[in-house]
Parts: C-alpha cells; sequence; structure tokens
C-alpha cells in the first residue's frame, strides 16, 4: 500500500463517517456546543470593543462601563459551562466506536481460525487493536466536529465585519478558502508519507517483539549488542521518515498562519491609515482586530486535527484491511451430543493456494476408540490432515464424514466441542495452572484438575510448584520447561473429556521414562475415544493400535506395528534408519 | 519527579536540539503578543490622532509601527514553521536513544533477569511506554520552559505601562499555567497511570490470543477471550472517560483564569488612563496584551494532564532497566584460554536464596576434544549446565574453570565466542534466511551458507523455495516446520567453528528417520570441537564418549556408553 494510497484516501472517510452513526446524538451535541461556543465569543468581542472605544473616545469612566464589563462576566461563565460539556460530548463521540471495532476485530480473527491468521504477526495485529484504534479517537472527537465549526463560526462572524467595512470583509473572505485550498494541495502529498510512516511503525513494533523473544539466542551468538545498533538505526530511519511527513503536514499549519497572521498585519495598517486621517471611527476598527484571530481560529484548529485524521485514515486502513478479510466458508450445523465419534476421510484432498497437493485422495477410517499414530517423513501430509480433521480449514477435494455427517457442514464450534487438540508446541496462557487446565472445562472442581494432572504424570511437578494449582504460569509457560509445558497441556486436554483427542508429536519433549508414562494414559483414554497422534518416534507407534504411514500425501500403509515391520515399505524404512543408529 | 530529572540526563547527548526548540518556541509566542499589542495601540494612536488637527496628523510617525507589525508577523509564521520542525526533529532523536538505551538493559538482563516479564508487556513498555515518553519533550519540557520564560518578559512589559495590570496579569496566567493544571494533573494522576497500565494489559491480551488460536479454538474459549477483552477495553475507556472530565474542568477553569484576567486588567487599565494619566491609546494594548499573553501557557493544562502518563510510563520502563543483572561483570577479565578443558568442582546454582539448587555439588572434568551426554528426566538441571557454562547465571558455589580459568572470570560476550548451543529454544528470526544464517556468521558468503543448509539437510529445501536463501521466515519461524527450524539452526553451528559445542535436545521434532541422517551428517561437524550433549533421546548418544546422568540437580555416572549403543 503506502504509495499508491494518496489515490484511494477519499474512500475511507465515508466509512468512517458510517461509523459515526453509532454514536450520532454526541457527535451533534459536540457540534452544536463548539457552536455555541464561538457564537459567544463574537459578543465577547463585541461587549470589549464597546468598553475601550468608550474609555478611550468617550472618556467614560470606569463606573459608566460598569453594565458591559458585568455582561462580560456572565459570557464567560457561560462559555466555562460550554467547554466543559463539550469535552464530555468529544470523548462520547468515539467511544463506542472504539469499543465496537475492538470486538469486531477479534471476533473476525477469531473467526478466521489458526490457518487463515498463520500470514499476520501478532504483534503487529496487537498494535492496529491497541494504537490503531487509538489512532480513531481524535477523528471523530476533534476533526468531525471542527469541520462543522469551520463552516459555521467564520461565516457568522464575516456576516457582523462586512457591514462594519466591507474592505476588512473581504480581506477576510479572500483569506478564509485560500487556507482549506492551499491544505488540502499539500495535504494529499503529506497523507501518502503519513501511510509508509504508519506501516513503519507496524514494522518496528513486530521487530522489538521478534527482537525480544530471541534475545537469549541473540546473545548465544554474540550478537545482542549489534542489534541495538540495529534498533538505533531503525528508529532513525522511522524518525527520517515522519519527519518528511511532518515537514509538508507543517505546511498546512505555516500556511494557515501565514494567512491568519498576515490578515491582522493587513487589517491594522490599512485600518490605521484611514484612521490617521479620520476617515473611519475607532470602534469597528478595533472590532474587526479582536475578531480577526477568532475569524482563523476553527480554521487552525481543523489543521491541528487535519494530521489527526491523517493517522486515523492511515489506521482505519489497516483495519478495514483485517476486517475485511475473508472467512473461509464454514456450515452452520450443530452436531448432535454422541457417545461414540467416527470420522470417515473419502478422497481427500488438500493443496495450499497455487501450490502443489499436499493430500490428494485419501481414504482413512477412524474408529470411535483406539489409538493411530500417524507416521511419515517430512512434507507426507501428516500435519495437514490434522488441521483438516481439526476442521481449521476445509479439503479442497473430498469429504471428511464425522458420524456420517460432512464435517464441512458443521459448525466448527459444534465440533471442537467433541475434540480436544494438543499442538506441536502448546501454549499456556499467562495465568494459573488451574486457569489453564479449566480453559476447556471452566466449571472442574480442584480434584477433576487433580485426577487430569495424574493422568498426564504432572501432578508431582505441579505440586512441588509454589503455590500448586495456584502458581502462575509465564506466557507460553517460560518459568516451565518445554516437558512440563506439554504435559499440563496434555492434562488440559483429557480434563476436557472429549470424543477425539489429537496430539501432534505431543511426547516430543519428555524423557524416556515420562514418555512411557504419558503412553500409558494416552493407551487408558484410547479405550473410551479416538486418540490420534502424530509420532516422530518409533516408541508411539509401537504403543499405538493402529499405525497410519503417509506418503506424499497419500496413505502408504495401514496397520499394526508388527504387521508393517513385518511387510516392505516405508514403515520398514524409517526403521531400518532409526535402528541403525540404535544398534 | 525524580524520573523526569533521569529522563533529561539521559538526553543529554541531544542537549543541542532540545534548547533550540526551546528557543524558537519562545520566539513564536513573543512575536504573536508583540503583534498584537501593537495592532492594538497603533490603531488607537492613529485613531486618537485622527481626531486633531492637520499639524498633529503629520507630525504622527506611521511608518515605524507599520513596519514593526509586518515585522513581527512575518517572524511569527517562520518562528512557529522552525520550531514545529525543530520540536519534532528533537523528538524523534530523543525516542531513538530511549529505545536503543532501553535495548541495551535488557541485553545483560535476558534470560535470567527477564525470567518473570512477560515479553508482550516488555513490548508494550519498549514501544508504547518509549512513544509516551516521547511526549515528555514535547508536551512538557518545552511549553513549561517557555511558559516560564515569555510569561516573565510580558509581565515586564505591561509593568512598564501599568503595575496593577502586570499584576493581574501574572496571578492569571499564573493561575491558568501552574494552578489549574497542578490540580487536574492531581486529579488526574491515577486515572492516567490506569490507562497506561490497562492499554498494556490489553496489549498483551492481544499479543496472547494471535499466539493461541489454536488453543482457545479448539477449547471454546475464544468467547471467554473476547469477553475478558471487552472488560478490558471497558476498564480503558472508563478510565479514559474520568481523564476526559477532568480535562474538560481544566479547559473550563482555565478559560475562567483567562477571562477574568482581561476583565481585571481592563478594570486596571481604565483606572490608570481616569487617574493616573496613562497613554488612553495604551488601554488598547493592554485589552489585547492580555489576550494574546495566554498563548504562552495555553499548552500547560494538557502539559499536566499527560504528565501523570508520561510518570506512569517512565516509572515502567526505568522499574524494568534497573533489574538486578544476573551475572556480574568480572573484577579480573579472563584472557581467551590456550585450551578449554572444563573442570566442574562441587558446583551448586540456585535461581534465588528461597528456591531449591537447580545443580547440587556438581563434580564434572571435560578433557578438550571429548564428548560428553548428559541424560536425565525433565526438569533435573540440564538447562541450569547450559545457563552456568554459558554465564547467563552466577553460580553460588563451588569452582568452575575453563582452561584453568575461573568461570567467573568470563562475560558472557566471551563464552559467546567459545561456545555454540544448538537449542531446542533457538529463536527464528522474522526476517529472510538468509539473516537468520548471517546471524552466526556475518561474513559468511553464499558458498558458506549454503554448505552450512547442506551439512543440516536443509540444502535442497531452500533451493526449492522460489526466493531461496532470501525466503522470509514467519513470525518465530511458523512457516516453517519445527524439525526445519532446528536444521537452520544446526546450520547456523556449523558457521560457526567454536571450541565449544553444545547440543541441547538437538534431534528433538525430528523423525526417527531423519534424526539418523541428521546425527550421520553432524558427525564430521564435531571434529576437533569439544562437545556436551545434552538429551533424554537415546540416539544423539552414539555421538559421545561418555554419558553422565543428572537427577535432582546432582550428576552421576551414566550407563556405559557400549552398553547403550547395543540396547
Amino acid at each position: 500500500m503506502g504509495q499508491g494510497s494518496a489515490a484511494k484516501a477519499p474512500r475511507i472517510d465515508p466509512r468512517l463517517m458510517r461509523e459515526g452513526k453509532r454514536t450520532r446524538g454526541a457527535l451533534k451535541l459536540s457540534v452544536l456546543l463548539g457552536m455555541v461556543a464561538g457564537w459567544l465569543i463574537i459578543a465577547q468581542a463585541v461587549l470589549l470593543a464597546h468598553v475601550v472605544n468608550g474609555v478611550i473616545f468617550a472618556h467614560q469612566r470606569l463606573a459608566d462601563v460598569t453594565g458591559l464589563l458585568w455582561g462580560l462576566a456572565g459570557l464567560f461563565v457561560l462559555r466555562a459551562l460550554l467547554a466543559f460539556a463539550a469535552e464530555l460530548a468529544a470523548f462520547r463521540a468515539s467511544r463506542a466506536i472504539r469499543a465496537e471495532l475492538r470486538h469486531d476485530l477479534l471476533a473476525h480473527m477469531f473467526a478466521r481460525g489458526p490457518v487463515d491468521m498463520a500470514g499476520d504477526a501478532s504483534a503487529d495485529l496487537a498494535a492496529t487493536l491497541t494504537d490503531g484504534i487509538e489512532a480513531l479517537e481524535p477523528y471523530f472527537s476533534r476533526y468531525v466536529p471542527q469541520m462543522a465549526l469551520c463552516v459555521a463560526v467564520p461565516l457568522a462572524i464575516l456576516a457582523l465585519v462586512l457591514p462594519l467595512d466591507w474592505i476588512s470583509g473581504v480581506i477576510l473572505l479572500v483569506a478564509g478558502p485560500l487556507i482549506p485550498f492551499f491544505m488540502v494541495l499539500v495535504g494529499y502529498r503529506a497523507e501518502a508519507i503519513n501511510q509508509r510512516q504508519w506501516q513503519k511503525l507496524l514494522r518496528m513494533s513486530t521487530h522489538f517483539l521478534d527482537m525480544l523473544q530471541g534475545l537469549t539466542t541473540l546473545k548465544l551468538f554474540g550478537r545482542a549488542r549489534d542489534e541495538v545498533a540495529i534498533i538505533a538505526r531503525l528508529s532513525d530511519e522511522y524518525r527520517r521518515v515522519t519527519m518528511e511527513g511532518l515537514r509538508v503536514a507543517f505546511l498546512t499549519s505555516a500556511v494557515l498562519e501565514f494567512f491568519a497572521t498576515l490578515a491582522i498585519a493587513l487589517v491594522a495598517v490599512l485600518f490605521g491609515a484611514r484612521l490617521i486621517h479620520g476617515h473611519i471611527s475607532f470602534y469597528p476598527a478595533f472590532l474587526v482586530l479582536l475578531l480577526a484571530p477568532e475569524f482563523f481560529v476553527p480554521l487552525r484548529g481543523l489543521s491541528l486535527h487535519y494530521h489527526a485524521r491523517m493517522t486515523a485514515i492511515a489506521a482505519a486502513r489497516r483495519i478495514y484491511e483485517l476486517l475485511d478479510a475473508p472467512v473461509s466458508p464454514r456450515g452452520a450445523g450443530v452436531l448432535a451430543p454422541m457417545a461414540r465419534v467416527e470420522i470417515a476421510c473419502e478422497g481427500v484432498g488438500f493443496a495450499y493456494e497455487g501450490g502443489p497437493a499436499v493430500l490428494a485422495g485419501l481414504d482413512v477410517r477412524f474408529g470411535a476408540t483406539g489409538m493411530t499414530a500417524i507416521l511419515g517423513e517430512s512434507g507426507a501430509g501428516k500435519t495437514t490432515l490434522i488441521k483438516l480433521l481439526l476442521g481449521f480449514m476445509p479439503p479442497s477435494a473430498g469429504r471428511i464424514l464425522v458420524n456420517g455427517q460432512d464435517l464441512a457442514g458443521i459448525a466448527p464450534e459444534s465440533w471442537w466441542g467433541q475434540v480436544a487438540y494438543v499442538p506441536q508446541s502448546p501454549r499456556l496462557l499467562h495465568g494459573s495452572v488451574a486457569d489453564n487446565l479449566r480453559l476447556g472445562a471452566p466449571d472442574a472442581p480442584d480434584d477433576a484438575l487433580w485426577a487430569a494432572l495424574n493422568m498426564a504424570r504432572a501432578a508431582e511437578f505441579v505440586r512441588a510448584l509454589p503455590g500448586g494449582l495456584a502458581a502462575a504460569v509465564g506466557e507460553g509457560g517460560s518459568a516451565l520447561s518445554g516437558g512440563q509445558v506439554q504435559r499440563i497441556a496434555l492434562a488440559r486436554a483429557y480434563l476436557k473429556n472429549p470424543r477425539v483427542l489429537v496430539l501432534d508429536e505431543a511426547t516430543n519433549s519428555l524423557d524416556g521414562e515420562s514418555e512411557a508414562l504419558v503412553l500409558d494414559a494416552l493407551t487408558e483414554m484410547a479405550a473410551s475415544r479416538a486418540v490420534m497422534i502424530i509420532a516422530h518416534r518409533l516408541s508411539v507407534a509401537e504403543r499405538a493400535a493402529r499405525v497410519l504411514v503417509l506418503d506424499q500425501g497419500r496413505v502408504a500403509q495401514d496397520g499394526t506395528a508388527a504387521a508393517l515391520m513385518a511387510a516392505p515399505g516405508v514403515y520398514q524404512r524409517l526403521r531400518q534408519a532409526y535402528g541403525e543408529m540404535v544398534a | 519527579m525524580n524520573e523526569m530529572r533521569r529522563l533529561v540526563r539521559l538526553f543529554a547527548a541531544q542537549k543541542g536540539w532540545m534548547i533550540s526548540g526551546l528557543a524558537i518556541a519562545c520566539v513564536t509566542v513573543m512575536a504573536n503578543f508583540w503583534l498584537m499589542t501593537l495592532s492594538g495601540w497603533f490603531l488607537a494612536s492613529t485613531g486618537i490622532v485622527g481626531l486633531s488637527s492637520f499639524a498633529v496628523q503629520n507630525q504622527f510617525n506611521f511608518f515605524t509601527p507599520a513596519a514593526s507589525v509586518r515585522f513581527f508577523a512575518t517572524l511569527r509564521v517562520g518562528a512557529r514553521y522552525g520550531e514545529r520542525l525543530v520540536t519534532h526533529e528533537a523528538t524523534f532523536r530523543l525516542l531513538a536513544e530511549l529505545r536503543a538505551w532501553f535495548f541495551g538493559r535488557l541485553v545483560p538482563l535476558a534470560p535470567a533477569g527477564l525470567k518473570d516479564q512477560r515479553t508482550g508487556d516488555l513490548l508494550a513498555r519498549l514501544s508504547g511506554d518509549i512513544d509516551t515518553l516521547n511526549l515528555f519533550y514535547l508536551r512538557v519540557y518545552v511549553p513549561a520552559l517557555a511558559a516560564g520564560i515569555t510569561v516573565g518578559l510580558m509581565t515586564l512589559f505591561f509593568a512598564w505601562f501599568s503595575g496593577w495590570a502586570a499584576l493581574w496579569l501574572l496571578v492569571g496566567l499564573g493561575l491558568n499555567g501552574v494552578a489549574v493544571p497542578m490540580l487536574t494533573a492531581r486529579l488526574g494522576h491515577k486515572a492516567g497511570a490506569e490507562v497506561t497500565s490497562t492499554m498494556a494489559a490489553l496489549r498483551t491480551h492481544y499479543v496472547e490470543a494471535a499466539q493461541s488460536l489454536p488453543e482457545l479454538l479448539t477449547y471454546g474459549a475464544a468467547p471467554g477471550a473476547l469477553a475478558e477483552a471487552a472488560a478490558l477495553n471497558g476498564r480503558l475507556q472508563a478510565a479514559q472517560g474520568r481523564m476526559a472530565g477532568y480535562a474538560g474542568l481544566s479547559l473550563a477553569a482555565s478559560g475562567l483564569a483567562t477571562n477574568f484576567t482581561l476583565l481585571a486588567v481592563l478594570v486596571a487599565g481604565i483606572k490608570a488612563v481616569t487617574g493616573a494619566g496613562l497613554n488612553p491609546a495604551d488601554l488598547a494594548l493592554l485589552a489585547l496584551g492580555a489576550v494574546a499573553a495566554f498563548e504562552a501557557v495555553a499548552p500547560l493544562p494538557q502539559a499536566f494532564a499527560q504528565y501523570g502518563q508520561i510518570k506512569a510510563a517512565a516509572r515502567r520502563v526505568f522499574e524494568v532497566a534497573d533489574l538486578p543483572v544476573p551475572v556480574a561483570e568480572p573484577a579480573v577479565t579472563a584472557a581467551r584460554p590456550a585450551r578449554f578443558d572444563l573442570a566442574l568442582e562441587g558446583v551448586s546454582l540456585r535461581y534465588g536464596a528461597d528456591r531449591p539448587w537447580a545443580l547440587e555439588d556438581v563434580t564434572l572434568r571435560v578433557a578438550e576434544g571429548q564428548r560428553i551426554g548428559v541424560i536425565g528426566p525433565t526438569g533435573a538441571g540440564k538447562s541450569t549446565l547450559i545457563n552456568l557454562l554459558l554465564r547467563f547465571y552466577e553460580y553460588q558455589a563451588g569452582s568452575a574453570r575453563l582452561g584453568g580459568q575461573e568461570l567467573r572470570n568470563f562475560t558472557p560476550e566471551q563464552m559467546a565466542r567459545l561456545v555454540t548451543v544448538v537449542s531446542q529454544r533457538s529463536h527464528l528470526f522474522h526476517t529472510t534466511i538468509r539473516d537468520n544464517l548471517l546471524l552466526a556468521r556475518g561474513d559468511a558468503d553464499e558458498a558458506a551458507l549454503m554448505n552450512a543448509l547442506e551439512v543440516a539437510q536443509l540444502a535442497d529445501f531452500v533451493r526449492g523455495l522460489p526466493e531461496g536463501l532470501d525466503t522470509v521466515v514467519g513470525e518465530a519461524g511458523i512457516a516453517l516446520s519445527g524439525g526445519q527450524g532446528r536444521r537452520i539452526a544446526l546450520a547456523r553451528a556449523v558457521l560457526r567453528p567454536t571450541p565449544w559445542l553444545i547440543l541441547d535436545e538437538p534431534t528433538e521434532g525430528l523423525d526417527a528417520g531423519t534424526e539418523a541422517a541428521f546425527l550421520r551428517d553432524l558427525a564430521p561437524v564435531l571434529a576437533g570441537r569439544t562437545v556436551l550433549v545434552i538429551t533424554h533421546r537415546p540416539a544423539p548418544l552414539a555421538l559421545v564418549d561418555e554419558v553422565w546422568r543428572l537427577e535432582a540437580g546432582r550428576l552421576m555416572a551414566g550407563p556405559a556408553v557400549a552398553a547403550l549403543h547395543k540396547a
């Protein structure tokens, strides 16, 4: 985006304005309050000019102008009340919009699921959801109301000045419209630059998260110190690009300042020339001088908030890009509660967009109970098969039947209610061990948690943690070892009591002894549900009731480990390659 | 206040930019003040002259004030633009300075000193909080100091005409610029801190949600995560709403202060004109000056309102930056040893005085060129052994020597030059495969990189990618499978011919066939190096001469290698 975006910019405004419907009342109130405040300023100038004129030229004393001074005091109090109310209205003008957009974006992320979201960096998403949405606030609370003020207040001042002195009226009339004209002229260029700056900001925060997560690796290679220089360089680049944008954006305010100041100087000098010859009187001259700066105040506000608009537009573009990203078609059907789940893949094929087929014509059935180990070399299609079974994406060809019902027609949530999944590197959420276990079973009592931990052979180390079940686990469980995280994830899956349990290399981080214990548990689990496990180790395959060997997207072999060992094929090859090392 | 002083000290290198911005800001305000006062005086004087005789009209010097009006108008325009440019330039320079400084502080902390920090939260500190600190110069430093200087000048100017007018102006400006903002800042302090911390919590929540999508979805926890985000947003907006209320109050109060100052100056001026013989034309000057003067203090309420947020952000940033460094700088830095034998004598290490020993009374000798395997159950202390050797953690008891020199005298940087680790947690950066490899050796050429990939059995895969070595690896290497990521980590090790090589669960995540081939190809990489293999899988032990076993932090002799290989 960035470069060619200036042409598309106008399309974001109408869409943002449609968002404004959610807070229409507050927006209107905020405009109205601003206008009334503007008119009060005019009234104040009139009173002030009368006082000064009276004292200097009519030789009035303090007592003669007391009434006017009281009038001024009344206006001041009224303006203070309006200012307070306007600030509250401005805040309300964007509150609901921000809350709803945050909700919609996160809900959309969940609707798209892990496969479709894989291309988006999490730091970039978080930046859009927080800073990006905050950037919309000034658009609604400042920029939009200011647009209305820009018309209403200068027109009222002009209506007052023109009959008083047509020359000054013409000066203001000419200077006024020139300002928006020049602002648009420079503004569009600034907008394109601003887009790039926003991209840069997002890239920077992605880079930082990446560097923080990899800080240990950087240290291991003795490169962490270099990274400090890289961060300095990136920040410097950010400064250059931003300043490039600001140099232009500030031109808009310089133009404004130029016309506003010039108009005041012109009004003063021209009036002076006429006053000195007694052609006009002091009162209109002084009133116009008081009003001339006020004429430009709303326009100045607009230029101030124009930058906010550009930032908001850049942020909105990213927000809408995420919101408009397509959601893969999903079923709406609901699975009836079931005690047994049988799965059948019929001619299932899958290819990523534009890529070669990862799976082709896969026919395989999974019974309601028993453990199936899925084996194959890297790229054989094991992980893809699991993603399809989990309903993270639909097959490109063929169908997957769950108790005879096509999975493509079933709402994913309904299917996820029946399955539990332990990914290759399971993540623990920030919170306690108990919070993590209860993720799929919020009402489970403590003894159920302990039972699940026992099953997963995790009870012993959890008991040893300070606080036990209440012990906090860091992001990704950083306070625990890889094997411990995996066992807690297993316990979490057990606790959900699913009909189908899917594991991706789930015993990976375990030592031989723990692995044997976990495999015992899995075998126990498999007595009453289907268990599918991607196995990279033959020890897992040997414990499974059935071994499914994939090769280049097809089922190469299917049977018990003993039977496969006896027959020539991929399994034997894998087995031999492994055996050579051990023997 | 302490945090603020510390910020200014941090920024010493950019002093020139900071002071230039401040000076131009003062010029901008004063140019406008004199433009308005002069214009008012000019109109009233010409008005008075216009009413008098022709002779008086001819005597009046019209051109000097008219030219001055034009001069101040031009100065104002130029200074405004210059001020914006210079203050923003300074701001971004300070931002760059601050980011690099903060990251530099984190480097010695990782990973030991950062154990309890969430990375998402750290990110919030690094970019969000530092962006907030940005506002310090632009919204606090410049407005506050510029206001102080210009208010002084304007009050002196007023005093020339009327002492009372000057006094009222000073009182009004003080109310507007100091009393009101201080009051609102006190009111907004809590809400400001709440906005900063809730925003950080929200950011962390989103990072976590994005990274845990499979779990949240399959466990039906997505609605819960949505509700938690909504609750956090609610808390954020409640705090922002309170801030808006205080902002409104502050606006109203400062408006009152401004306007009643005008009123007071008017009354003082009128009294002076009628009683003390002040030139009537000067009343117009005072009236317009009293309005224009408030431009100097106009940004102060906002400055004080943000002061709370800035202070909270500064505290959070300093809090992380000030965490104790887990490994002290050695008093005497060891020279690069001539030999690389390792001798541990009764070494004990624990992560805190109240924690159990992670390594207890460990004694181990590894001669240069020897290959040692360490096995043991999860949590037995295998990773701690690595932390010890890499100087990520300080050991509390015993003696550890490398090439005869105490390990305590080596810096982590020195150890990084002597040891290469292929770890189960090697991080793949979100950049090209090439850059991920160059991390290990910056000057490696294409042939060296491909050779390393060849050894790691990844060359064919990389050659098959449309962009080859320049393919970007997804965040945390998501686009690559676990096995492929490990092989990149291995290729990095191939590129670094360090005397020591630590293989930390080297084949985990590889299937049996690939593991076997991988271990076979690993053999030449080990040649001439001292090797420590940490594993719970049997296959990698084929590489070692001697096996030890760790259990609950204690090291004991492991099974005989010959027996292992037969099993």
